[in-house]
């Protein structure tokens, strides 16, 4: 009985420590030293300094700042203003027309950088004033955008992927693969959904006049082609094998350096930007994992996490009712956290209880991203709906609804890959077979 | 006194910086290596000695060294819903509290780290590649940057005392 105060008093202080604004690397420090000092006797301190040092030097974690320090690079790079005379004049004629630029756009970005809110931000600078000067419905506008950027999450490089990898000691490169057919879902999902407006609501949409020639619009995308040869360069080489994700982060480093030197846009300042940018975001993920590591650690001594699937276990959930009273707790969680402290939490207490429910921690991972995708574009917490709100000043409640059914597909694709989990396992098990 | 702390704030950012570009070229100079092995088929396997290790130990020393920085520079996460509801004044009162807080808890930190890296080094720890790297040294850059980090909090507690402002607003 005592014990499930303490646990109470435990989870309470965290969330107190994190509503009060202390940062989250603190928070979950503090809450793994008060965890170790109520449950043993273990020495605090040294075990601290011995799990910081344990958890920040693997060659693993090593892609993590390489792979913001592509995105930082690409997005520095006039990519975005390619990506809409590149796109633009192959979609006039589908039905939802340019809103597609934003889909796709997001999509292709999403697959050189890991971050949902540096590809709203990137593909949102550059088609937001394109799309409104043609008349677009804003309310599409914002939903397109929002909704598609948080694939940034789930195609590979996906930052967050590499934490929840790092966290809970699964191979990354299988965990991109696995995110590359989830990833091509959710944009056919989004893609169908506009195009399916299209054609109910034709009066919405503007008249597309230009019309262009084939070879036109090949001339118009060859500006895009690099970026297509370094995607597949990137995510091909570690599907084959013969880069680990960190090899793979490295080189495409390079290769985006020599692709910025060629669009001109490659400056002593721009790289400077670039990298000081790459080195505070990845050592701001550094610290949260820092945290979440002795978290982890403490929990250990503290058994919470067993216990909790103990007590799940008792209620002889399905793998579906466990998975849908997660899906709701996540949701309600991702409105007030950021994706990466979810997933750290996540792996720190409700990873064993997962396990036990025979649920494969590879394809968990997916769906943990998905979810927290969604909670990108919810509000209060929502970084989607902020960087979106700093592109076209309108009311933030008012863009989570532009967003919302883009939150329902998500929604959906969650209950596609739970009742078709090939979707996640089939690259990654063809990877194992070579 | 200003000058100097901001001078070792970006000082130990621009380390760390350094150091995430230093492991790019480490392993990019590696997957050349690579190539050139395969290519020409080189009997022996062209390898840069425990490149894997070091790109591990730049990691940790960059991220711990790019702390203080990424402070100064608003760049860590925390939660900000409730916060932001409160007055200016109780906005202080809560931001000193939150700063004190993780005054403590970084200051504890750096001083078991300090513990960690002398034990290191009198025990002589190595690391086990073909290179054995003394593990006082990347464990001394984490050790450097908590500390650079504990004195950038209390930095922060401590600068602007007489106003009724919120500490932290950007």
């Amino acid at each position: 009985m005592s014990e499930i105060v303490l646990t109470a008093g435990l989870l309470i202080t965290l969330f107190f420590l994190l509503g009060l604004g202390v940062w989250v690397g603190f928070a979950l420090t503090l809450t793994g030293a008060l965890g170790m000092l109520l449950f043993s006797n273990a020495p605090i301190g040294p075990i601290m300094a011995t799990t910081l040092w344990g958890h920040s030097h693997s060659w693993a974690l090593a892609a993590l700042p390489l792979f913001i320090l592509m995105g930082e690079i690409l997005l520095r790079s006039r990519l975005s203003d390619h990506m809409f005379k590149g796109l633009a004049p192959w979609l006039g004629r589908v039905p939802g027309k340019l809103l597609h630029v934003n889909i796709l756009g997001c999509a292709i970005f999403a697959a050189v950088s890991g971050s949902s809110a540096a590809t709203a931000a990137t593909i949102g600078k550059m088609s937001v004033p394109e799309l409104q000067s043609r008349n677009y419905p804003m309310g599409l506008i914002i939903g397109t955008l929002a909704g598609s950027a948080t694939l940034g999450l789930l195609i590979p490089p996906s930052i967050i992927l590499i934490v929840y990898g790092v966290a809970t000691e699964q191979s990354i490169a299988r965990l991109f693969i696995a995110g590359v057919l989830p990833g091509l879902l959710l944009v056919s999902m989004f893609a169908i959904f506009i195009g399916i407006y299209g054609l109910v609501r034709p009066d919405l949409f503007p008249e597309e006049k230009q019309s262009f020639t084939f070879i036109e619009k090949l001339k118009g995308s060859k500006r895009l082609i690099p970026i297509l040869l370094l995607i597949m360069g990137v995510i091909g080489s570690i599907y084959i094998g013969i880069a680990s994700p960190t090899d793979a982060a490295a080189v495409g480093v390079i290769l985006s350096l020599v692709l910025a030197w060629f669009n001109g846009a490659l400056s002593k300042s721009m790289f400077i930007d670039a990298l000081m940018g790459a080195t505070k975001t990845s050592c701001m993920i550094a610290f949260i994992l820092a945290g979440a590591g002795f978290l982890t650690v403490s929990m250990g001594f503290t058994g919470i996490p067993r216990n909790l699937a103990a007590w799940i276990d008792t209620f002889q959930l399905s793998q579906f009712a466990l998975l849908a009273a997660l899906t709701v707790f996540f949701i309600i969680l991702g409105c007030f956290l950021d994706g990466i402290s979810v997933v750290v939490l996540t792996t720190a207490i409700i990873m064993p209880m997962i396990e036990a429910a025979g649920i494969d921690p590879l394809w968990f991972g997916i769906y943990l991203v998905i979810v927290v995708e969604m909670s990108q574009i919810t509000p209060p917490v929502g970084f989607n709906l902020f960087v979106i709100q700093g592109l076209v000043k309108e009311n933030i409640l008012q863009i989570a609804a532009a967003a919302f059914p883009f939150f329902l597909l998500l929604l959906l694709a969650v209950g596609v890959i739970t009742v078709f989990p090939e979707i996640v396992t089939v690259l990654p098990s063809l990877m194992d077979a070579r | 006194m200003r000058r100097h702390l901001n001078g070792l704030y970006n000082a130990s950012g621009a380390l760390a910086a350094i150091l995430i570009f230093a492991i790019c070229l480490l392993v990019s100079a590696q997957v050349v290596a690579n190539l050139i092995t395969k290519i020409f088929g080189t009997s022996v396997a062209l390898t840069i000695p425990s490149y894997a290790d070091f790109s591990g130990y730049f990691l940790a020393a960059s991220s711990f060294m790019a702390l203080a920085y990424t402070f100064k520079h608003d760049g860590h996460i925390r939660v900000l819903l409730v916060r932001d509801t409160f007055t200016p004044k109780v906005k202080n009162y809560v931001d000193r509290l939150v700063l004190t807080i993780a005054a403590v808890t970084a200051c504890y930190t750096t001083y078991y780290m300090a513990l960690l890296t002398l034990e290191a080094y009198e025990f002589g720890d190595q690391s086990f590649g073909i290179i054995a790297i003394p593990l006082f040294i990347p464990q001394f850059f984490v050790f450097l940057g908590l500390l650079i980090f504990s004195i950038s909090i209390i930095d922060t507690l401590l600068s602007p005392l007489e106003t009724d402002d919120a500490v932290l607003d950007e």
